[in-house]
């Protein structure tokens, strides 16, 4: 599980450097949990170094791994996320403007002395050099830096169809565009921005989740602090090594370790999946999803496509969908959208009259960037765009590739939004890591206490229900399960927990199921079975 | 009748009473906190004391009545102890010593009701009275006050308004808590509870301490008070004579937490919003009643330190009511239970009181503890996560952790300094676990506002009275203040509509979730604390 592929391992130990340079305080200290880890295997270094022995030696050792291991998880999200980053700034840097003067004339400067309202000329072959409006001119562009979309698109002066954005390319023909963002401003400046987790701050949830580990970590430190006095009390005074090796296993450092990488990696996969978050927050709301539903279009031939058919997916019914595409069809006069108002129209009996209530809604028009069109309602947001605009679940990808077989152009329809299932798998990633984390303290206070007192109290020696050999082979494999449990789950947090669309009971479910149960009992067999090795070292078993 | 059927038949009967019970008074509960009217003697009270009843507060003028309220009742508690002598009714029993008087009074005021004093050779009737009986009523006053605050903060929106304590502070005196212990005290002269302005008789040339017990008797466990007009509480045949009183005493104890539940599930607009968090108390309640019934029963010495009259379920009824609420009323020794059982009604207060917990503290105890379920559920399920159509976010999560951190922190580090000061071990009646388990037992009792002894230990030492008392303070106000910051923040909101995406909290899989994490909260907690004491004693 550790690395099932060799280049997984690759990318490990890649990231080594940047893991070893994220050992200095001032990068810990941002993260509450992983501090007080760092703390506690400085505080057991400094007693291995002053009475060294192999027990000693090795907790310090596995501690410092456990830090090591949270540091690995950032720098591998990190990594993705810079190089990412570098093929985008290629895009941008060489753009040179040709820009009107008030004369009539035609000057060359740089793209990143241009300022909003300037008007710009691009002819075929040259590269856009700042986000903007065609205000001249009609040109096929090629987007596909940016869209990953390979077949050039039109754009044209008016119209819902005069966006461009930098760093794209002309391919034929003359446009005038007026520059509509300052430089570092532009769609690819806040993409580069967003991949660098240079602007990363953390989002709402992100910091409340923050806020609940640090109380865990704080009830846990009172605990162990607590529990000297009463060994004390008993006649069994604990030493530092054991109180620092309990405490860092009590504390939720499976997620604290992998909560920011969880965060990049999160973001990256929006942005390999061409969609822009302005902040995660915005890719956070965009997780409150409730429908998906797609509907598809024939194609007659471009810029005459009608809608044909509606297909719902895994359990919305045929009429909420017809609904809800209806609703993101109202306000759109393309020919598309008119059709598909028909198509709601004739077969489903809908009203094509917006009710007075559904005027209050938002137009959201169609753009380059986000490749859908919709209407906010209330709280209600209904999309409709290019499947590839959107994540989809395994189900609707395939209904997609087949009606792409067929010859024609899916749509899909999706309500309250959208951009994606990754808003939603962030969230249920972090929260499914939390859960794991606390329900295996379980399996370490059976590993940790019996080790501690049964010798003063040997009745206690009942609760080593895990037959492990020694106190000191108890306690080590306590700590090693919990370094390595987070190397295990580095793979989990950067590809997001699995997320299929369903009711939100059932999804909760499921994840208690598997992140609950499964947290109270991998540790007790994973714990037995680091065990089986520990207990062969001399000095230990 | 055999005592298990006997045991078993009172239980049946208690749980009926509650049942009729809980709605007409969880309704009842509800219009008085939402009335607009004022009876005659509630507008008497405002002009006495120069309060406008019409303006409302927010969170934080809401915590400083209450905090203020709370102090001004400190200050004169301690100076009706100081001045004793010189009041009627005091049988010479002189003023009270700093100590033991500091102790008193923030026990009182603060709904815990320890007691480190003998009543009937300390305090007077008058003290008694005027002093402790009044605090009863207004301590359990402002817990429901707190609890209303923190419902209004989930019912109403876009306000910074929660309420005006005062009036909250009044109704429940006057609406809830006088009447109903007035129609009970009569129940429980009629039980054979003494009251009497006496200070004592003479039984065969023994002198025999009474008091006017009835009328204290039943606020004390309606309030979740439990502050005993006898030293031995109601184990006293005075106080408690009879299984009938016995039982009725535990009704009383139940009746209103049980109730609120109700009143808040009318309030939020959803009843099944108030049976889910019944059904959560109600299942862990039952848990630990058997648990401790059990352990009684088979302990090597069943009837060691309970009455005889009583017997084994009565008396593990009265000991899982008295922790599972607020109250700390208690009518066998706790200290002489077995390692299991002792540990039982121990958990019960690490578990923070939700089974289901004292008058307002209880419901609001698990509301918070339900915030930061629907927080974890919430991001399970890829939500912004919320409860009750409130958003929970880094305010409402903070405001929820400083509430919940507070009893643990002020409980563990009061109970780890004592296991370690010499003086502790002449304090302690046994050695070895059972010491701990005694230590653990009075610093939870205080950090609570339980105010149950488990006995067996002397408490009556400067350290103790002192340390004793400022976990009272910090137990009982830090998180009232951090419940009604929640309220605030929660009220300030608006409501996000439900839709089908939302995560239901009526159901079976919320209820599992939430006494989860009441269970799982304590125990990680207290897992190792508790490993050295009980565990280690019930353990063969």
């Amino acid at each position: 599980m550790i690395a099932d592929s060799p280049q997984r391992t690759r990318v490990l130990i890649a990231s080594l450097p940047d893991a070893l340079r994220k050992l200095h305080p001032r990068d810990q200290v941002r993260n509450p949990v992983m501090f007080v880890a760092w703390v506690g295997s400085l505080l057991v270094t400094v007693f291995a170094i002053a009475d060294p022995d192999v027990f000693t030696v090795a907790v310090a050792a596995w501690l410092w791994a456990t830090v090591l291991f949270a540091n690995l998880a950032e720098a591998v999200a990190e990594g993705r996320g810079k190089a990412q980053a570098d093929s985008l700034r290629r895009t941008r840097n060489d753009a040179v403007a040709r820009r009107l003067t008030a004369a009539g004339g035609e000057e060359r400067v740089p793209g990143a002395q241009l300022r909003v309202g300037d008007l710009v000329v691009v002819e075929a072959g040259e590269v856009v050099p700042g986000d903007g409006d065609v205000v001249e001119g009609i040109a096929t562009v090629d987007e596909s830096v940016i869209t990953g979309e390979s077949a050039p698109v039109v754009r044209e002066a008016g119209g819902d169809r005069s966006a461009v954005t930098g760093g794209t390319t002309v391919l034929s023909d003359r446009i005038v565009v007026r520059v509509t963002t300052r430089p570092g401003e532009t769609f690819v400046d806040r993409m580069i921005a967003l991949v660098e987790g240079a602007r990363r701050q953390k989002t709402p949830n992100e910091v409340a989740l923050t806020i609940l580990l640090s109380t865990l970590t704080i009830i846990f430190l009172l605990a162990v602090v607590a529990l000297q006095p009463f060994a004390i009390y008993s006649g069994g005074e604990q030493s530092v090594i054991v109180l620092t090796a309990l405490l860092v296993c009590l504390i939720p450092t499976t997620i604290g370790a992998l909560l920011s990488a969880i965060g990049i990696a999160g973001v990256d996969r929006l942005v390999r999946r061409n969609v822009l978050a302005t902040s995660g927050k915005a890719v956070e709301a965009a997780g409150d999803v409730d429908t998906l539903l797609l509907d598809k279009t024939g194609t007659i031939t471009w810029g005459n496509r009608r809608a044909t058919e509606l297909i719902p997916v895994e359990g919305v019914d045929e009429r909420t969908l017809a609904e809800a595409a209806l609703l993101s069809s109202l306000a759109d006069g393309t020919p598309e959208g008119r059709s598909v108002v028909e198509l709601c129209v004739e077969r489903y009996g809908l009203s094509a009259e917006a009710t007075a209530h559904e005027k209050t809604g938002e137009f959201v028009p169609f753009s380059a960037q986000t490749r859908m069109s919709g209407v906010d309602l209330g709280d209600r947001r209904v999309r409709k765009g290019a499947a590839s605009a959107f994540e989809l679940g395994d189900v609707t990808r395939r209904i997609v590739a087949g009606i792409g077989q067929d010859g024609g152009t899916p749509l899909v329809v999706a309500e309250n939004d959208v951009v994606l299932e990754i808003g939603k798998q962030l969230l249920i990633t972090r929260g499914a890591l939390t859960t794991f984390s606390v329900a295996n303290d379980l399996a370490k206070y059976f590993a940790i206490l019996p080790a501690m007192f049964a010798a003063i109290h040997p009745q206690l020696g009942r609760l080593n229900v895990m037959q492990l050999t020694t106190p000191q082979s108890a306690i080590l494999s306590a700590v090693i399960f919990n370094a390595l449990v987070i190397v295990a789950l580095i793979p989990l947090a950067l590809r997001g927990v699995r997320y299929r669309p369903s009711g939100a009971s059932a999804l909760l479910r499921r994840n208690l199921l598997v992140y609950g149960l499964g947290g109270v009992v991998t540790p007790f067999a994973g714990i037995w079975l680091i065990d089986l090795l520990v207990r062969l070292v001399p000095g230990i078993g | 009748m055999s005592p298990t059927a006997a045991g078993l038949l009172q239980v049946g009967l208690l749980i009926c009473a509650l049942a009729v019970v809980h709605r007409p008074l969880g309704d009842y509960l509800a219009r008085v906190y939402t009335g607009s009217r004022h009876l005659k003697v509630e507008l008497l009270v405002y002009r006495l004391g120069r309060v406008d009843p019409g303006s409302e507060q927010t969170w934080s003028g809401y915590a400083v009545g209450v905090l203020g309220f709370s102090f001004v009742g400190v200050v004169l508690l301690h100076l009706l102890q100081r001045v004793q002598p010189w009041l009627p009714f005091d049988f010479g029993r002189g003023a009270v010593e700093p100590g033991m008087e500091f102790n008193t009074a923030v026990s009182f005021v603060t709904n815990t009701n320890w007691q480190s004093y003998v009543p009937e050779t300390v305090l007077g009737h008058t003290v008694q009275a005027a002093g402790l009986t009044v605090q009863n009523f207004v301590s359990a006053a402002v817990g429901l006050a707190v609890a209303m605050a923190l419902v209004r903060g989930f019912v109403r929106q876009r306000t910074d308004r929660l309420g005006d304590f005062w009036v909250d502070l009044v109704r429940g005196v006057v609406r809830v808590l006088l009447p109903i212990s007035a129609v009970f005290a009569v129940v429980l002269i009629a039980l054979g509870v003494v009251m009497s302005l006496k200070s004592g008789v003479t039984v065969d040339g023994q002198e025999v301490a009474i008091a006017p017990a009835a009328s204290q008797e039943a606020i004390k466990e309606l309030g979740t008070n439990g502050g005993g007009i006898f030293n031995a509480n109601s184990a006293h045949p005075f106080e408690n004579p009879n299984s009938w009183s016995n039982l009725v005493e535990v009704f009383l104890m139940l009746v209103i937490p049980v109730s609120l539940t109700r009143t808040f599930g009318t309030l939020v607009g959803d009843r099944r919003q108030g049976h889910v968090l019944l059904g959560v108390m109600g299942v862990l309640w039952a848990g630990t009643l058997a648990v401790v019934w059990w352990a009684e029963a088979n302990g090597l010495r069943p009837l060691e330190g309970k009455e005889l009259r009583f017997g084994v379920p009565a008396s593990a009824l009265f000991a899982n009511a008295t922790t599972g609420t607020s109250t700390g009323a208690v009518n066998s020794t706790h200290d002489s239970f077995t390692g299991l059982g002792g540990g039982t009604v121990l958990l019960n207060m690490l578990l923070g009181e939700v089974t289901p917990g004292g008058v307002g503290t209880g419901l609001y105890g698990i509301l918070v503890l339900a915030v930061v379920t629907m927080f974890l559920a919430g991001l399970m399920v890829g939500r912004t996560p919320e409860y009750l159509g409130k958003k929970l976010g880094r305010r409402e999560v903070t405001a929820a952790a400083v509430s919940i951190l507070a009893m643990p922190t002020v409980m563990l580090i009061g109970a780890g300094v004592t296991a370690v000061l010499p003086s502790t071990r002449d304090a302690l009646g046994n050695p070895g676990p059972h010491g701990l388990s005694e230590i653990l037992y009075a610093y939870a009792s205080a950090s609570n506002n339980n105010g149950s002894a488990f006995a067996g230990i002397t408490v009556t030492s400067d350290w103790f009275q002192a340390s004793l008392a400022v976990r009272m303070l910090l137990g009982r106000f830090v998180p009232i203040v951090a419940v009604l910051a929640l309220a605030g923040s929660l009220a300030a909101q608006r409501e996000v509509p439900r839709t089908a995406g939302t995560l239901p909290t009526t159901g079976p899989l919320f209820a599992t979730l939430l006494a989860g994490s009441v269970v799982l909260v304590a125990a990680l907690t207290f897992v190792p604390a508790l490993a050295l004491g009980p565990v280690a004693e019930a353990l063969p």
